[in-house]
């Protein structure tokens, strides 16, 4: 706050109609952002402000309606979510979790998270980052974003009374089945898009590139954009049901020779004409300038929402305590960096005092005992010093080039690509396939501890004959 | 997405062909009752499905062909060139000139092991035809040798090959009064392997479609055609496409995908059974549960009375087991078009207790004949050992008791 507070004095004088200017701008940088106006209202605590900024955190927190495609469930829904997603990232306000779900009201309370969130990190550039337009066939390389923010874990429910095993075996199940449907529909979609390369190769200007990817087929396609538009409301191709996102199939049946779109196929609201292209274009463009607008005030805004706050009745003494975060604008993954840096050392504190402490009631425990006793001692400190070796090599790997990160473009070739700033499916597969590789030996070794924890409660109860389930 | 099918021994190409057929039949007839639109979106999604393309414009079925014998598979080649409307693959077959007689590891051990290449390369042939595999579809008895012990075996490689596409496998259970002495040996390892290696067993008993067809299509001298007739028309009528979801017009991609999610997520619990009306009265109730009985009647009743789907009777949870919702356990599916010439048809695939009592039948008599030894030394001489019957009986006894307490 006293950051806050110093710097605001220095834009004290912007005047009054600087505040309404870098709320629009924040507006204009947020998907949906609401008016000043639901802001200054939101400000006095007025419930009409509410819906319009339950909806705001709702497109703001959830990952899939960033793009604004996907459709918005009920407000509970939204409330419910919103609750929660902030919870699991550590808001520390309890007032807005009591918040009825219906919408009603907490205009205010709902203000300060958003500033809260705002407050945490670059929201404002982080969410551009997301929906920028797309020309090319992109591909993450690496899963460490998605690793990096597993999202919002689903809210702790209680049950009522004692669950049926089966259910939960049930409920695993579908997930499974959900998880090879994707991988099938990821291999097609990998496979149409192999071929809209083949056929389209020597089409692009680029002589890089060579091939044209989904976004300049469907271009050159349907360069008005109008046809598909009407299409598209008439008939959802049987080839949409499940694959989510832009899709070649409907461009594989029309650029395909000699054969017209038998699935109908044109849907996707992703997939642009050039029309299309050229207003997102011009969205994204005017996303960017008032993120920057709303950079360069950003301190009206900070200083008016320390008016929000003094407005607000004080809280429960065991929330106060809670580390306020300051503002700051982080580079890319910077801030992740440094959070994951200090739960470390914090960690390591804590690990370190743990070991002393079971060290020191190992020692006093341990001198009565036998030879067997130092033996177990000893095979345990090897397993221990494996283990560490093994961590240590993998460190070292790690540690080597530096990673490749980020979405890149597909380009399919032929010939040997020359160095440099390409990167060969090849090398990524391997990455891949190495990371793979020390995911499975970590569930391994959990599969083994469960079995052993099994094994060790069923030799608790004897007469109990142990049938594993038959298959998965 | 495309499904592979997979036809083993005489009952599964003889059922392959009537359900490529029906599949073909209905998607082409000029009896949807629909608008063009619909008929034709209806048409490519059964096409992809089903069919794949040759220059000539004939559909070829997606499906490999495997029989010890050459006799039932020349028929079927031929049945299927004769249409003139679609035919099976030029290569796409696989036959020997001696069968199993009847001996499931003779099946499984001999002539699994010994032409595993030739049969895998050909399935493997018929799965780069497809864009995408949504999974496969293996039609087989129960209780022979060849369907049956291949049919095992052919599963377990494809659960090894393609860990990721799904099974489902069609079998057929044996009459009760028993065609063959050893069908209760061959019937527990098939389905005890098969429960190891596939997703889902959609299982028909023979002895309710005979009943179908003496009671409500009233046919006199009951053939194999007529019942392989009955059962292609129930499959076929699970196999076409719906929609996906209520007011979204576009069809379902992954029907083998949906149907497993919703019906056989627990991996102890994978029999399903397929009814479907009309065709079937409450005469052939006979073996269903009671419960059941009264959902089928209710099946029957909003067909009769009114042409809209009331969905209110299958909400009660006292129709499903105790820990699931009914929400949960119980989705419809539709489409406009009309199935086979039938106005209105309604088809039920269930993961009930219906066929717990055969089950346990079939376990008790196999359990009496192993305990006096008997025909053990056939087995035993291709390498299926007491220690696999073992085996076999704790798994089924195992599924029998989850499906009774249920």
């Amino acid at each position: 706050m006293g950051r806050r507070r110093r710097l605001a004095g220095a834009v004290a004088e912007a005047g009054a109609g600087a505040l309404p200017k870098v709320i629009t701008a924040l507006s204009q940088s947020l998907p949906a952002g609401p008016s000043p106006e639901i802001f200054r209202r939101a400000k006095f605590d007025r419930p009409e402000a509410a819906p319009a900024l339950w909806q705001l955190l709702f497109r703001l927190l959830s990952p899939q309606s960033a793009d604004g495609t996907s459709a918005s469930p009920a407000l509970e829904a939204q409330a419910c979510w919103v609750k929660a997603a902030l919870r699991s990232q550590g808001y520390p306000r309890l007032v807005l979790a009591q918040l009825p779900e219906d919408g009603s009201r907490g205009s205010r309370e709902l203000l300060l998270a958003l500033s809260w969130l705002l407050a945490r990190g670059p929201l404002p550039e982080r969410l551009l980052a997301q929906a920028h337009v797309q020309l090319g066939d992109e591909m993450p390389v690496c899963e460490c974003e998605a690793l990096a923010s597993p999202g919002p874990r689903a809210p702790h429910v209680e049950a009522e009374g004692p669950v049926d095993i089966r259910c939960v075996q049930w409920l695993m199940g579908r997930l499974r089945f959900r998880w090879r449907c994707l991988i099938t529909s990821q291999q097609e979609q990998c496979a149409l898009l192999s071929k809209i390369h083949l056929y389209t190769r020597g089409c692009h200007s680029d002589q890089r590139l060579g091939h044209l990817s989904v976004a300049e087929t469907e271009m050159l396609r349907d360069p008005e954009g109008g046809q598909q538009v009407r299409a598209g409301a008439r008939v959802l191709a049987p080839g949409w049901a499940c694959t989510p996102g832009p899709g070649p199939r409907s461009f594989w049946n029309d650029v395909r020779p000699g054969r017209g779109g038998a699935d109908g196929g044109r849907s996707c609201a992703q997939l642009c004409s050039a029309f299309q292209l050229l207003r997102r274009l011009e969205r994204e463009n005017v996303g960017l300038e008032a993120a920057l607008e709303w950079r360069r005030g950003e301190l009206v805004f900070w200083r008016w929402m320390d008016t929000v706050l003094g407005a607000c009745p004080p809280e429960a003494p065991a929330a106060a305590t809670q580390p306020t975060v300051l503002p700051r604008i982080a580079g890319r993954g910077l801030g992740q960096l440094e959070l994951a840096a200090r739960e470390l050392r914090a960690l390591q504190e804590e690990l370190c005092e743990a070991s002393e402490r079971r060290r020191a009631a190992w020692a006093v425990g341990g001198q009565g005992r036998g030879p067997q006793w130092r033996s177990a001692r000893q095979a345990l400190q090897k397993a221990v010093e494996q283990e560490l070796a093994a961590l240590r090599r993998a460190w070292e790997q790690d540690r080597g080039p530096a990673r490749p990160h980020g979405p890149h473009r597909l380009v399919r070739r032929e010939d040997e690509a020359p160095g440099g700033q390409y990167l060969r499916a090849a090398e990524v597969i391997q990455a891949l396939r190495n990371q793979e590789a020390c995911l499975e030996a970590a569930l391994h070794r959990l599969q083994g501890q469960c079995r052993q924890e099994l094994a060790r409660l069923a030799g608790a109860l004897p007469g109990l004959i142990w049938i594993l389930p038959p298959g998965r | 997405m495309s499904i592979v099918t997979v036809q083993l021994g005489q009952c599964g190409n003889q059922i392959g062909f009537e359900v490529f057929d029906t599949l073909f039949s209905d998607s082409h007839s000029s009896q949807g009752l629909c608008s063009k639109r619909e008929n034709e979106a209806y048409q490519a999604s059964c096409k992809e499905r089903f069919f794949s393309e040759e220059e000539n414009g004939v559909p070829i079925a997606r499906a490999v062909l495997v029989d010890m014998e050459p006799k039932v598979i020349n028929q079927t080649l031929s049945k299927a060139a004769q249409s003139g409307r679609w035919k099976y693959g030029q290569h796409a077959y696989f036959c020997q000139k001696q069968g199993s007689g009847n001996n499931w590891a003779y099946g499984y051990s001999v002539h699994g092991p010994r032409h595993e290449e030739s049969i895998m390369n050909i399935i493997q042939k018929e799965v780069e035809k497809c864009d995408s595999l949504s999974g496969f579809f293996i039609i087989m008895s129960m209780a022979g040798g060849t369907g049956s012990g291949i049919g095992a075996f052919v599963t377990q490689n494809l659960q090894d090959q393609y860990a990721h596409s799904l099974k489902m496998n069609q079998i057929i259970w044996p009459y009760g009064t028993g065609e063959v002495i050893v069908q209760n040996y061959n019937s527990i390892l098939t389905l005890s392997h098969l429960y190891r290696s596939s997703d889902a067993l959609l299982v028909h008993e023979n002895d309710a479609v005979h009943k179908i067809c003496a009671k409500l299509m009233n046919i006199k001298q009951i053939s194999f055609s007529d019942i392989n007739q009955v059962l292609a028309h129930q499959l076929g009528s699970v196999f076409q496409p719906v929609y996906s979801a209520e007011g979204l017009f576009h069809y379902r991609r992954n029907p083998l995908g949906d149907l497993m999610e919703n019906l056989v997520p627990h991996p102890e619990f994978k029999m399903l059974s397929l009814r479907n009306i009309p065709q079937m009265s409450e005469n052939s109730l006979a073996y269903s549960t009671f419960t059941w009985a009264g959902l089928l009647k209710h099946l029957r009743q909003m067909l009769i009375s009114n042409a809209k789907m009331e969905e209110e009777g299958f909400k009660d949870p006292a129709l499903y087991t105790s820990w699931l919702q009914p929400v949960d356990a119980f989705n419809v599916w539709k489409t406009q078009r009309a199935f086979s010439k039938y106005e209105k048809s309604a088809s039920l695939v269930s993961n009930s207790q219906f066929l717990v009592k055969p089950l346990n039948m079939i376990v008790g008599k196999a359990w009496n004949m192993f305990a006096s030894k008997a025909y053990l030394h056939q087995y035993t001489k291709f390498g299926i050992e007491e220690e696999d019957f073992l085996d076999s009986f704790t798994l089924l006894e195992q599924v029998v008791a989850s499906y009774y307490n249920l």
